[in-house]
């Protein structure tokens, strides 16, 4: 019987223990949501006004508020909302003036003068423009993941720093006032507007940053916040919360009072959370597609990101341009896209996303460039033998290196049936390994071929068009065409926007006419379920990916 | 007594020295460093980087590094999650996995045994059958697709219980459900084989001639004595279950600490592999050592003389 | 010890049968020759055991249901001229179909209920309907269960050879042995078994070597420290003592008289091996390390299809009713095979 006893009160300690650490997610939640599907009334008697709550889901935890160290999506995007740089992405994606009131350029292009609004970090301070070469030179000096931004907009030393050849102080950013700063650059540059809409630019307060060390960004009281919104609630790996900022100098425009971020990691739960109204927007994998494909709510978004094949430029079979090509013709992208994937995903045939990227009169990069490398199935295979022939072999054993994901997998099997059905001789193995081993095995060019992915930095075809210079570290298979190398140095610094996007296109053409250097597959899409009532919820192709500055919930 | 248990725990000590050593040395076997997943990093800050957080020197100094912190308590930072702990990192998941997990525990143990033991006394009728059927299914349909029926059939249909999110007690349900079904299999069909086996000894034969009712020959002599080993399964398994599974904590959006383990495998986040790692082998290493301690207490035929004398 | 229990029960049939005070029969003299003498004939531990085995009607039912899917499994992908891996996409993700027994759900509707086959023209059925690829599933469920049932095999022989001898060297030898040995097993069961399998994926070529690999390292645990508690119970009992007494060889004792008491929870460990192994074949599939894509398994076939269940039902039902089938198959004959071979279940 003691024996009993005891056991009894060793489960209920346990229990009480287990209870107490289990910090549930508590938050408002519940008040918001029950209000929210109602609509209230308010209390002079107005029409009934819609509560304006955003739901959302986030496919991660946020790993980091420090914009100078943040380098994924999730912190991206949180950062664009509640912070607020010298520009910020408008709703068509261009670079305009936000915290900055003025933008002066020197007569060489190089000097940059910047006047700042005057406006409040959340805890009352002033944000100054010491707060901007605090941050900058912060980036700088902790070898943030994203400080090749600051070298790719030209700013003067940043390489040299980045190379450690200088110290981050000596970085071409000076406030010249408390409102005014100054940044020079090494050249002039035409993305130099376009890359400031980046979270990696926004300032910081230092003596908050200082003051807190290296609790610094870990909570919610941890962060000062400067823009549209502030970030009033954090519980790790469960959510967030954002609220309207009504210090922020454009208040007026923002209508959201509030935006709840819920953090869910699989597809199908996202879709079920949807059905029973807790989120208003989530993402279907390609698996629940069908499913929801005549819902009222179901919508494609394109997306920027394109997938393609690396080419072992070492590979004796692989190594010649012609067999990349055939293998390119001997793809069908509207079968992989429209049937396997179904997710909104378009047949890419060039290196540069479509639908974003326009020439200075308008337009689309991709088609000026056109469909590169499209062939039917017959041109493949008499493209294919007869290079063959030439190279003197019968038949190419290949390995395809893929990340563990499932649309990874489904375009490697596909890409097998297509590749060894249309090329004769053609074996293809798929070796899939968790995604950090992919990056590994690429950038040791230990594969034969690699399915890729990339994403934009930034809203210019230059972004997926300098990673292939020689020694570049995306480049990652060993290519190298001194034509393209010099065309890349050459359009960074050229000023004229009409005669840079000439040679933007000839980039493509080198890489993809002249060399078949890789096989791209499709541009990304999203297939989502997002309510009727979200209006104008931006989302952008690169940078943060929303902005809920203008968002608004409609009846 | 008193010196088995000090000298079991001397043991402890060494193998988790050895597993700490084995696991740092294998997890640095595999190609990359936390810095590979930021696809975007170039070569130059990658270097940086690695010196910065000592990855550039070697194994071994980095491994007695590690001793020497994890000696003074402390398990280092997250590289993933930037700044944060390890210690905080798993004081913050390990509550929701272990609550999930000793509810699963509870319940199934209880479905468990009625089925195992109601199994074992209509031994070989349909009654058998059916609860043998009942437990298969349990383990042989694998537990997401449980997880996923049962959030769009109570969830989203009836709208009885959360579809996922963690947002108070209700929302323990259904993960502790889907999870409990692993449970339910294991404890069915070990009761039922213990059952069978103590229904066969003499002592039973005993109780049932000195004429005790069948109930309290089944209660007192036959299930408690079945429960016995069973006890052997149950400890490492609750282990495993409190410490939280991927799949589960994933489907119902638990901030658990078995997602956690394998995203931080899988994004190399050296720290936080080894803070895990250390605290599930304790744990796992303390419940196989209590469990062989109740052991020798509920069953008076297993004697530890014999490894005292060793 | 059995052979003396029949004895006395022979002993008091025969009291019992002189005891009747009837003076018709007069009560024969006792030989005490016949005394000692056995009866019944002697039958070997295995022809007993079979005989029992094929009474109980479970074990049967599940024997046949065990062959019949073995039987699919071999000849199944062979039935239609599909591959596992040839693909058609003008026929992808057909619901099942099949003449006759279009009552039974396999009409070749949708969740929708529009007739797939009518709008989009296809004369060809498909009994299984086909994947997204346009693969006929009925081909790649067998050739699945051809490769679970395979594992499942090995799984329970790795768990019979080495769970077993371990557990039981290590309980029975007791001692230090004991100590590290089951220390071992706590580092096994310590070290992350992801890293290790990371490890293999990227030093060995993937297949059904690595699949066996992996199941190598941690595959037995549970099942030697289930033979260690129970042989720990057992090897203090008095039928060992006795056996010991009489001067039985070490491994007379483990093999005859230690074992065949453990025969019930080896068993029960062993059906829960099998849906291990097979489950952990399908996770080290998804990353890499498991049987290369376009093969598939049982259970990756479940977790594709798990991932559309509500609209493409089929392709989770029919591999986990052949999965849970088998397993269920396993359990019953399992269940009958403990009973056969359970020493103590002799009457």
């Amino acid at each position: 019987m003691r024996n009993k006893t005891w056991m009894a009160f060793i489960f209920l300690t346990i229990f009480a223990l287990v209870l107490s650490g289990c910090n549930f997610n508590k938050p408002d939640t519940d008040k918001g949501s029950t209000d929210g599907k109602e609509g209230t009334t308010t209390e002079k008697g107005e029409t009934a006004k819609v509560e304006q709550v955003l739901r959302l889901s986030a496919s991660a935890e946020i790993p980091t508020m420090d914009s100078t160290k943040a380098h994924d999506g999730v912190a991206f995007n949180v950062l664009n909302n509640t912070n607020e740089g010298l520009y910020r992405q408008d709703e068509n994606n261009e670079s305009i003036l936000a915290l900055a009131e003025k933008h002066d350029v020197s007569e060489d292009e190089t000097v940059h003068t910047f006047t700042l609004r005057k406006t409040n970090w959340s805890n009352g301070d002033p944000v100054t423009a010491a707060d901007f070469e605090y941050a900058w030179k912060r980036v700088m000096r902790e070898a943030g993941a994203y400080n090749y931004m600051l070298a790719t907009a030209g700013i003067k030393n940043a390489e040299a720093i980045m190379n450690e050849e200088m110290d981050a102080d000596e970085l071409g950013i000076k406030a010249t006032g408390d409102l005014t700063l100054e940044v020079t650059l090494e050249s002039p540059n035409p993305l130099f507007v376009t890359l400031l809409a980046f979270p990696t630019f926004l300032p910081q307060n230092q003596q908050f940053v200082e003051e807190l060390g290296d609790q610094y960004a870990l909570e919610a009281e941890n962060v000062l916040s400067n823009g549209p919104f502030k970030l009033v609630s954090w519980t790790h790996e469960q959510g967030w919360t954002l609220e309207k900022n009504e210090d922020y100098w454009d208040a007026d425009n923002v209508k959201l009072d509030k935006v709840e971020v819920v953090v869910v990691k699989e597809p199908s739960t996202g879709a079920n959370l949807y059905e029973t109204g807790k989120i208003d927007r989530t993402v279907l994998t390609s698996a629940l597609v069908q499913q929801y494909s005549d819902n009222e709510d179901f919508q494609i978004e394109k997306e920027s990101g394109i997938i393609f094949l690396r080419f072992n430029h070492n590979h004796p079979v692989l190594g010649h341009p012609e067999i990349r090509r055939a293998v390119n013709m001997a793809i069908d992208r509207d079968g992989l896209t429209d049937i396997i994937l179904q997710d909104g995903s378009t047949p890419l045939y060039g290196v540069v996303a479509g639908e974003y990227y326009f020439s200075p009169d308008g337009k689309d990069y991709r088609e000026l460039n056109g469909d590169i490398n499209k062939g039917t199935p017959e041109e493949a295979k008499a493209l294919w033998e007869k290079t063959l022939a030439e190279i003197g072999e019968k038949e190419v054993n290949v390995s395809i290196n893929i990340a563990d994901s499932e649309s990874h997998k489904k375009v490697a099997e596909y890409l097998q049936a297509q590749l060894e059905d249309n090329l004769p001789g053609f074996k293809l193995e798929i070796k899939a390994v968790p995604f950090a081993q992919r990056l590994e095995i690429e950038k040791a060019i230990t594969y034969d071929l690699s399915l890729s992915s990339w994403g934009p930095d930034y809203s210019d075809p230059m972004t997926y068009l300098d990673m292939w210079v020689k020694g570049g570290s995306a480049n990652r298979m060993d290519y190298d065409n001194p034509k393209l190398n010099n065309l890349v140095q050459q359009a960074y610094t050229e000023t004229d926007l009409s005669k840079r996007f000439e040679m933007l296109l000839e980039i493509e053409k080198i890489l993809l006419v002249e060399d078949a250097a890789i096989a791209p597959l499709y541009q990304t899409g999203v297939a989502i379920l997002k309510r009727g009532t979200v209006k104008k919820l931006v989302k952008h192709p690169s940078g943060a990916e929303f902005s809920y500055k203008w968002a608004s919930i409609e009846e | 007594m008193k010196s088995y248990i000090f000298k079991r725990l001397g043991f402890m000590i060494v193998t988790l020295f050895v597993i700490v050593t084995a696991t740092f040395f294998l997890m640095q076997l595999i190609p990359g460093t936390p810095f590979t997943n930021p696809e975007k990093l170039t070569e130059k800050q990658l270097v940086i980087l690695n010196a910065k957080y000592g990855l550039d020197q070697p194994v071994a100094i980095q491994y007695l590094k590690y001793l020497g912190n994890l000696i003074q308590g402390d398990l280092g930072y997250s590289f993933q999650y930037d700044g944060r702990t390890v210690f905080s990192m798993i004081g913050d998941r390990i509550g929701p996995s272990a609550f999930i997990g000793l509810q699963a525990l509870i319940f199934g143990s209880i479905i468990g045994l009625l089925l195992g033991v109601f199994s074992a006394l209509r031994h070989n009728s349909v009654y058998d059958y059916l609860s043998v059927t009942i437990a298969v299914l349990g383990m042989s349909i694998p537990s997401f697709v449980f997880a996923a029926l049962l959030q769009y059939y109570v969830g989203v249909k009836l709208e009885w219980l959360p579809v996922a999110l963690w947002e108070g007690y209700s929302s323990t349900i259904l993960p502790s459900f889907a999870l409990s079904v692993t449970v339910i299999a294991t404890v069915a069909r070990f009761i039922r084989s213990e059952m069978l086996e103590v229904l066969g000894q003499d002592y039973v034969t005993t109780a049932r001639a000195k004429g005790l009712n069948e109930s309290a020959v089944i209660v007192k002599h036959v299930t408690r004595n079945a429960l016995i080993p069973v006890v052997t399964m149950l400890g490492p398994l609750a282990v495993s279950i409190m410490t939280g599974t991927l799949v589960i904590e994933k489907i119902f959006s638990v901030p658990g600490l078995g997602e956690q383990f394998t995203l931080s495998i899988l994004v190399l986040d050296y720290s936080v592999i080894m803070g895990i790692t250390l605290f599930y082998s304790a744990l796992f290493i303390l419940v196989v050592f209590l469990v062989d301690i109740l052991y020798g207490f509920l069953d008076p035929r297993i004697d530890y003389k014999g490894a005292e004398q060793a | 010890m059995n052979t003396v229990k029949e004895v006395e029960r022979i002993d008091s049939v025969k009291q019992n049968v002189a005891e009747p005070p009837d003076d018709l029969f007069v009560a024969a003299p006792l030989n005490r020759d016949v005394r000692e003498e056995i009866l019944t004939p002697s039958i070997s531990f295995w022809k007993e055991a079979r005989e029992r085995l094929f009474k109980n009607k479970g074990a049967v039912f599940a024997l046949i249901v065990l062959v019949i899917l073995t039987l699919l499994a071999l000849v199944g992908p062979a039935i239609n001229e599909h591959t596992y891996r040839s693909q058609n996409l003008a026929h992808s993700n057909l619901p099942p179909k099949v003449d006759g027994l279009e009552w039974l759900g396999f009409n070749g509707k949708d969740v929708k209920g529009n007739d797939v086959y009518a709008t989009r023209n296809i004369e060809e059925n498909y009994w299984f309907g086909t994947d997204e690829f346009g693969r006929d599933l009925w081909t790649r469920v067998w050739k699945g269960t051809q490769i679970s049932l395979f594992i499942a095999i090995v799984a329970a022989a790795l768990d019979l050879v080495i769970g077993v001898l371990y557990g039981g060297i290590s309980a029975f030898y007791g001692g230090r042995l004991d100590n590290v040995m089951q220390r071992i097993i706590e580092v096994l069961v310590g070290i992350p078994n992801l890293i290790v399998i990371i490890l293999f994926i990227l030093i060995l070529e993937p297949g059904i070597t690595s699949i066996i690999l992996a199941l190598v390292v941690t595959g037995w645990v549970g099942m030697a420290r289930v033979v260690r508690g129970q042989i720990l119970q057992l090897k203090g009992q008095e039928f060992i003592l006795a056996s010991r007494t009489l001067g039985a060889s070490n491994t007379r004792l483990i093999g005859k008289h230690l074992l065949p008491n453990v025969m019930g929870p080896i068993i029960v460990t062993v059906m829960f091996t099998i849906p291990t192994a097979i489950f952990f074949e399908a996770f080290l599939s998804f990353i890499g390390l498991g049987l290369q894509a376009p093969l598939a398994s049982l259970g990756v076939l479940i977790e594709d299809g798990y991932k559309s269940m509500r609209f493409f039902s089929y392709k989770l039902i029919f591999p986990a009713a052949v999965i849970s089938l088998i397993m269920i198959s396993f359990n019953l004959l399992a269940d009958g095979l403990r009973d056969a071979l359970d020493p103590k279940m002799r009457r």
